[in-house]
């Protein structure tokens, strides 16, 4: 199995410009979302889904997929974005973005997407969840990879702790763990709020495989999650260093921007800077 | 009387594992460093790679077994009640139900099993934390039979369920041929005088003050509510319509439990009756100490269900 699209990294890139500016134009319809986490995480999912992931439209039930979970659910903006970029879901249904009863809530549902492993959105819950993947695929002897993208002020939560000691226990080389490392929460920098430095450190001493990268790079990203070593009985984790609002000046590196939107003359703006 | 067996209702349900993979049902067990407290020894005998400690870590064993589920497995955890429901909650609400999650969450020791060790052991919150989730059904089985036919249905439904389990060893109250039945309850004796409903291990204690009763030519109804949700609304107005006099009666909080569940049915039926509900006086903590005191204070025990049969009858 292989990914549907198996993209060169100029390729991605142009996707992930496309993903941007659905983003800007989703959220501005909407009137609401976390642009901020959306724009952050974009050449993560783009590098995900047009190159890493096994998955493609007619296999999308098959137990020897990779998985991936989105924990920081409140980049789902960002997510649907890159679904529809890679036409998993009608580009049309972005239209229906956080209206009632959509299939596209403010949080992942599993049950009304294809891709979506967990109703994410309380933080802190998908690295156990995909321990428990990662475990059942070790026991099941299947060869899939279990993905899972954090943000970073999630790390605050202490279960992801718990997840992170399982996961070294259970030896989980099968399980990529990927921090949205872009230094800022809802409030203000990480660092600010609660330090997480020094973050590369915390997760050695939890006995992670720890690699550091560039996650708005979709050569360095690539070449980083390509690079590592699945076989070592340790699981991994790429520190993915992102500015929040990539790609729209005016958004990139701004608390103020975790849920705010474009509007008026903005949204122009941030489109032509995409272009 | 010749004295009845007992058997543990863990032992009980770690058979039903056993037999379950048997089965081919492609189980997984989770604790977390509960072995003991689930005494799941003979499956991970027989069944080691089955068996998954989590160590002590509630959130990372619920969502743990999440990811199982979703790897294909049918994922049990098995740890005290009040760890589960308490501490591990968020992951209850949305890796398991919100989730859609093939899990099977037992609470192990719950009500007041943990007598003395006091209230951070007791789990009198956890049917009504459970009832307060979406998408979950909840258990509780009465006797040994009763458990064993409910983990036999759990284990092979599909979907989130809650088992709320005892940690002492019970006599039987039905009989081999007993079939459990999702959403229907299960009526012990059949009366005209008082209604008396029950859940878990209080069944005994329910059973046993009906019996005493009939000598005293009182027919009570005995009526065991092991299937929490779905509940048996129509069982439960019927009985109700004909006796008029209802006993709830739980080893849990009068807070959203069983006795709350019965008051709704009564109060949206608009049914003429008089109910009292036993159980841990609402918006406390439950007393420490032996269990049965414990039990006998807060009138969940025979004598207080006699004495409060007795006294509803008086008033007519």
């Amino acid at each position: 199995m292989s990914n549907e699209f198996q993209l060169p990294t100029d390729e991605i890139a142009k996707k992930a410009k496309e993903i941007r500016k659905k983003i800007i134009r989703m959220n501005s319809r909407a009137g609401q979302g976390h642009t901020g986490a959306d724009l952050s995480e974009t050449d993560i999912l783009a590098t995900l889904f047009f190159r890493i992931l096994n998955i493609r439209k007619n296999n999308l039930n098959d137990p020897n997929r990779d998985r991936f979970i989105l924990s920081k659910g409140h980049g789902v903006g960002g997510f649907y974005c890159t679904l529809a970029e890679a036409d998993y879901i009608d580009e049309s249904l972005l239209m229906t973005y956080l209206q009632f009863d959509s299939a596209l809530p403010g949080h992942p549902v599993r049950q009304k997407m294809p891709c979506i492993e967990l109703n994410t959105g309380a933080l802190g819950h998908g690295l156990s969840v995909a321990v428990g993947l990662a475990l059942s695929g070790k026991m099941s002897k299947r060869t899939f990879r279990t993905f899972v993208l954090t943000g970073d002020g999630e790390l605050q939560e202490g279960s992801v702790w718990e997840a992170a000691m399982s996961a070294t226990h259970f030896k989980l080389d099968n399980l990529i763990v990927i921090v949205d490392r872009n230094t800022l929460q809802l409030g203000d920098r990480t660092e600010n709020i609660m330090a997480l430095e020094p973050l590369a450190d915390k997760w050695k001493a939890f006995g992670f495989d720890v690699h550091a990268t560039d996650g708005n790079n979709v050569v360095k990203f690539t070449e980083t999650i390509e690079g590592l070593d699945m076989c070592n009985s340790r699981p991994h984790v790429v520190i993915a260093r992102t500015i929040k609002g990539k790609g729209v000046s005016f958004i990139e590196d701004k608390a103020a921007w975790h849920h705010k939107i474009p509007t008026g003359d903005q949204i122009k703006q941030a489109i032509e800077e995409l272009e | 009387m010749t004295e009845q067996v007992r058997i543990d209702h863990r032992e009980v349900m770690v058979q039903c594992f056993i037999r379950a993979v048997q089965d081919n049902v492609n189980l997984v067990v989770l604790v977390s460093d509960s072995t003991s407290t689930a005494k799941i020894a003979p499956f991970q005998e027989k069944y080691p790679d089955r068996l998954i400690n989590v160590g002590i870590a509630e959130q990372n064993l619920v969502g743990v077994a999440a990811g199982l589920s979703l790897g294909g497995y049918v994922a049990v955890t098995a740890n005290a009640a009040c760890f589960l429901v308490a501490r591990a909650n968020e992951q209850v609400k949305n890796d398991v139900c919100y989730s859609d999650m093939n899990v099977k969450l037992v609470g192990l020791n719950a009500g007041v099993s943990y007598g003395p060790l006091a209230s951070t052991h007791h789990a009198i919150d956890d049917i009504s934390i459970m009832r307060g989730l979406g998408n979950i059904i909840i258990l509780a089985p009465s006797d040994p039979i009763e458990t064993e036919r409910i983990f036999d249905f759990a284990l092979r439904y599909v979907g989130p369920v809650y088992i709320r389990m005892d940690n002492a060893k019970f006599p039987l109250l039905h009989s081999k041929d007993y079939q459990f039945e999702l959403g229907k309850v299960d009526v012990l004796t059949c009366g005209d005088d008082i209604s008396i409903f029950a859940t878990g291990s209080v069944v005994h204690e329910a059973y046993a003050a009906a019996q005493t009763l009939k000598a005293d030519s009182i027919n009570a109804e005995v009526i065991n509510v092991s299937s929490i949700r779905p509940v048996d609304k129509k069982a439960i107005f019927d009985s109700i319509r004909k006796t008029k006099k209802v006993i709830t009666v739980e080893e849990h909080s009068l807070h959203g439990g069983l006795g709350n569940l019965v008051c709704e049915i009564i109060a949206e039926e608009g049914l003429d009756a008089r109910i009292v509900r036993l159980g841990i006086t609402q918006g406390h903590f439950a007393k420490a100490g032996p269990r049965e005191q414990i039990r006998a204070f807060y009138k969940i025990d025979k004598n207080g269900i006699l004495e409060t049969a007795r006294k509803l009858l008086r008033k007519g």
